[in-house]
């Protein structure tokens, strides 16, 4: 019988000739994050392990990104026991401004095709745009692999997506995960894996990839894998990784389920109010009123999430009474955004840019404080009732050419109805 | 291994997020002791007053859901939880669990009713609530996950066997 991604990752990182869905295997892992949300109670829990040496430090990055920046003194004392630690273990560290988790593990080319790589994140998944196998854990895994560089897992039973056609212009992996969230419902893919395959990957960007992996999570899975292709080996050889070791899925792997979708023929797609899953074509929504627009976060704040944003709204303003906030996903993405002109696009139409991190999600850093009665747009990946700290406000999510359009003109819009709302990037390695 | 859980049975019902009912996002601030004594009172009042050491929670599906932090699971072994049986879990609180030395069981849970006693046998994979004649085969737990849990939780776990090497469920010798 022939094996999944999954199933061939976790056993080659085992020891283990042919682990299967459902088996528990002790894997070695490739490489880990802590964030500093969650940072505080791992620390902890090294501590209670009390191992005098950590010899997988070198290969764990500890990455302020929640706090980005510290909001109040007590997340600044929270930075300043990571750098302490990192520079005592010797752990690679991102500081504030210096990105998103899941953006600055693969733009430091800190893993590669075929690996296995945690974090203390459930978007950890975002790893599964590159082939690697990444999956979301907690405080006590992290001290397990810090000390041990392992890890036990439960081999997770796979979902096989295929994606008929190509997304026409103006729609995302933002949409097409949308509408599978509108299809499985939230946590419909809990304990799994996901595996994405078809003409529709072989298009897209690794931007738009990073986007289907990352938002898998909202559908509860585990991981989600691409298959690698060109764009994938060169986009990592130009981060410095090491050589890829492509995992693909054998014809004959067993699958929990098979799902077909038609890519070709999705328009873009939004999520109503509350619920990631209440999920409607932007037809049903359009003409809601909006008074604030986010694009960013670990969803969707990449340089092709901004260029959607830019190529909507250069030159032009947004509607009267509405507020944009833009986070670029990283350092790295905030500086070619500037050199790109984006920026000045962005902040000339009305947004304002803020510091690279993934605090406005939920409003950990206290910027995007919404207003009674208010409704966010929002490229992010989750809505639930007063994730930004009003329950009186309300959030529906959308690709970031939705965000932009509907900045444009106040009221949720399809981006396919504006100029510029079709831009969709010219592939350089294909 | 192989001891049997005995409790008495707690209801909750589908989709708790302990996030918000057993974690300080509800009660920002507060130490995991006051946290432990509110833990799902918004659904059952005096909920941890009437729990017993060694009781079990038994609760519908997606027990746990969107919550990976930690946390809640410390403060259900804080109440001495005996275990939670349910119908599914959210994965990271699944995992959660047995990091922290929680008993978990994954099985169907319609007949159990409130205060029932529940015995568990992880080893067998087997919950039974012998006064209904109830008797639910669910496939055992993994032997790595018994030894994770026999140890008390992982850290426990790696303190004695650091090189992970998983003692033989029949020998007891690693």
């Amino acid at each position: 019988m022939g094996a999944t991604i999954a199933e061939k990752i976790l056993s080659s990182h085992s020891g283990t000739r042919s682990a299967r869905a459902g088996d528990v295997v002790v894997a070695s892992v490739d490489f880990a994050m802590l964030h500093d949300g969650r940072a505080p109670n791992a620390l902890k829990r090294v501590a209670e392990l009390g191992a005098g040496k950590l010899p997988f430090a070198a290969r764990t990055a500890f990455v302020m990104d929640h706090y980005s920046p510290p909001p109040h003194a007590e997340a600044a004392n929270v930075h300043r026991e990571m750098r302490a630690f990192a520079e005592a273990h010797r752990t690679v560290l991102y500081d504030v401004g210096d990105g998103i988790c899941h953006q600055v593990l693969p733009e430091g080319g800190h893993f590669t095709c075929g690996d296995l790589v945690v974090g203390t994140d459930t978007h950890s998944t975002t790893y599964g745009a590159f082939n690697a196998f990444g999956t979301g854990v907690e405080g006590t895994d992290l001290a397990a692999v810090m000390m041990t560089g392992r890890l036990w897992f439960r081999v997770p039973e796979t979902i096989r997506v295929e994606l008929r056609g190509r997304l026409q212009p103006g729609v995302w992996a933002k949409d097409l995960t949308l509408a599978m969230l509108g299809r499985l419902g939230a946590e419909g893919a809990n304990y799994k894996a996901i595996e994405y395959a078809g003409p529709a990957i072989a298009a897209m960007e690794i931007d738009d990839r990073m986007t289907l992996a990352n938002h898998a999570a909202e559908l509860g899975a585990k991981a989600a894998l691409l298959e690698a292709d060109e764009k994938t080996i060169a986009w990592l050889q130009s981060r410095g990784a090491r050589g890829p070791r492509p995992v693909t899925a054998d014809p004959d792997a067993r699958y929990s389920e098979r799902i077909e979708v038609d890519a070709a023929g999705l328009p873009p797609q939004v999520a109503r109010r509350h619920k990631v899953d209440d999920v409607v074509g932007v037809d049903e929504a359009a003409g809601q009123r909006i008074h604030y627009a986010l694009v960013g976060t670990c969803t969707n704040g990449r340089l092709d999430d901004l260029r959607q944003a830019a190529a909507i709204l250069k030159g032009r303003r947004i509607a009267q009474g509405v507020r944009m906030i833009v986070t670029p996903a990283s350092r790295n993405v905030y500086l070619q955004a500037a050199r790109e002109g984006l920026i000045e696009a962005l902040t000339q139409a009305g947004a304002s840019v803020e510091a690279a991190g993934c605090g406005t999600c939920v409003n950990i850093t206290g910027h995007l404080i919404t207003g009674d009665g208010d409704v966010v747009i929002s490229s992010a990946n989750r809505n639930f009732k007063g994730r930004l700290g009003n329950a009186n406000s309300e959030i529906f999510l959308g690709s970031a050419a939705t965000v932009a359009a509907s900045a444009l003109t106040g009221r949720i819009t399809d981006p396919r109805t504006v100029d510029g709302g079709d831009w969709r990037p010219v592939s350089k390695a294909a | 291994m192989g001891a049997l859980i005995r409790g008495k049975a707690h209801l909750l019902g589908d989709d708790i997020n302990t996030d918000i009912h057993c974690s300080s996002k509800y009660h920002p601030g507060r130490d995991n002791a006051y946290v432990a004594q509110h833990v799902f009172e918004q659904l059952v009042p005096g909920f941890a007053a009437r729990l017993a050491k060694g009781d079990v929670i038994v609760a519908g599906r997606n027990f746990g859901n969107n919550s990976s932090r930690e946390q809640a699971v410390h403060i259900l072994r804080l109440l001495e939880v005996g275990a939670i049986v349910a119908a599914s879990f959210g994965r990271q609180f699944f995992r959660n669990c047995i990091n922290n030395g929680l008993p978990v069981v994954e099985c169907d849970v319609t007949g159990i009713s409130g205060n029932d006693e529940v015995e568990i046998d992880l080893a067998l994979g087997r919950v039974a609530v012998p006064a209904r004649g109830i008797v639910r085969e669910v496939p055992p737990l993994p032997g790595e996950v018994q030894a994770v849990l026999g140890a008390g939780g992982l850290i426990p776990f790696l303190k004695a066997h650091p090189d992970w090497r998983i003692p033989s469920p029949l020998t007891g010798e690693g």
